[in-house]
């Protein structure tokens, strides 16, 4: 009994970690239709996935992802009477959510097998 | 729009701006710009320009310290990874450096691998301006054999023996190149592998 906080910790610690490693694939996914400014990408990772995203998070990652040139950015005048700014997938940012995405299938369905005792034995 | 409200969006950015340091202009009045936006726009949706709903959207981005940290890792990273000139890479290490104790081991990796590289392309360089003083010398004193290199500013210390003679420009060039491009691949297989563990686990 007395682990327990402390377990807790670790296992909150290790999900942090595994959505972190997500982001970057979701907010390329993100774009995968077409451009989005930031707020629109923040709302899609949560509505689409239950990726509860800090948005402290999500805008560097974007200029990141910008000097890597996986995505390029427009800023568009908008209804609102501000400009946003717009992101959309370059060909080579395409290429890799493409890579990364079926990665992902792999290891997912991998680590399913791996796991379906595991949810049994509850 | 309320004073109060605007004037906390102001201070924020403000804040932010300052810790942005070492990145350029554009790039930096980009983010404002952005961040300013995303203020405004998360607002407006929560009811209006109220102070309050601002500060909620303030509190959403984390503190501006935070997040001009996270801004720095993240350029630094990038950078070292798409640029490939020295001083270029030496600048973004030394942000990295500031910001982790991994960052400082490469810095220092890579600040004695460039040292080394540019000294022996300039001997190489200055060999024919001193022909009789700069090069690769070797000798014995108390403490046991040395081999140092020599610009060729002093005279090398009695009983020294050059051990490449005119050698020393095509080697010289060539160690000096190797270890520049080296010490180069090293520092961007290093902001890889970084990114990688921390960010982005790949298969």
């Amino acid at each position: 009994m007395k682990a327990q906080p402390q377990e807790t910790e670790t296992t909150d610690k290790w999900e942090v970690q595994l959505r972190k490693g997500c982001l970057e694939l979701a907010v390329l996914a993100a774009l995968w239709e077409g451009k989005l400014y930031g707020l629109e990408i923040l709302r899609r990772l949560e509505s689409d996935s239950d990726l509860v995203v800090s948005e402290g998070t999500v805008y560097p990652l974007l200029s990141r992802l910008k000097a890597l040139e996986l995505v390029r950015s427009e800023w568009v005048e908008s209804d609102a009477g501000h400009p946003r700014k717009y992101y959309a997938l370059t060909p080579v940012g395409k290429q890799r959510v493409q890579e990364m995405a079926s990665i992902w299938t792999r290891f997912s369905s991998s680590m399913g097998k791996l796991l379906a005792p595991v949810g049994k034995g509850r | 729009m309320a004073d109060d409200a605007q004037q906390k969006i102001e201070a924020y950015l403000e804040t932010l701006r300052r810790r942005l340091r070492g990145m350029n202009d554009d790039d930096t009045r980009e983010i404002l710009e952005e961040l300013r936006s995303h203020i405004v726009d998360r607002a407006t949706s929560g009811g209006g320009m109220a102070t309050s709903n601002v500060e909620a959207a303030l509190a959403g981005l984390g503190s501006p310290e935070e997040l001009a940290a996270e801004y720095m890792t993240n350029e630094a990273l990038a950078r070292a990874e798409v640029s490939r000139s020295p001083l270029r890479i030496l600048g973004s290490l030394f942000r990295w450096a500031s910001l982790s104790i991994a960052g400082f081991w490469v810095l220092l990796g890579a600040a004695i691998g460039y040292f080394l590289g540019f000294a022996f392309i300039l001997c190489a360089v200055l060999k024919p301006f001193h022909p009789q003083t700069a090069g690769l010398w070797r000798y014995s004193d108390a403490g046991g054999s040395q081999v140092s290199l020599r610009l060729g500013f002093s005279s090398p210390p009695a009983g020294a023996h050059e051990i490449l003679g005119w050698w020393m420009v095509p080697v010289g060039l060539v160690v000096g190149i190797g270890l520049v491009m080296l010490t180069t691949r090293f520092a961007i297989w290093c902001a890889r592998a970084y990114r990688r563990s921390h960010v982005l686990p790949r298969g």
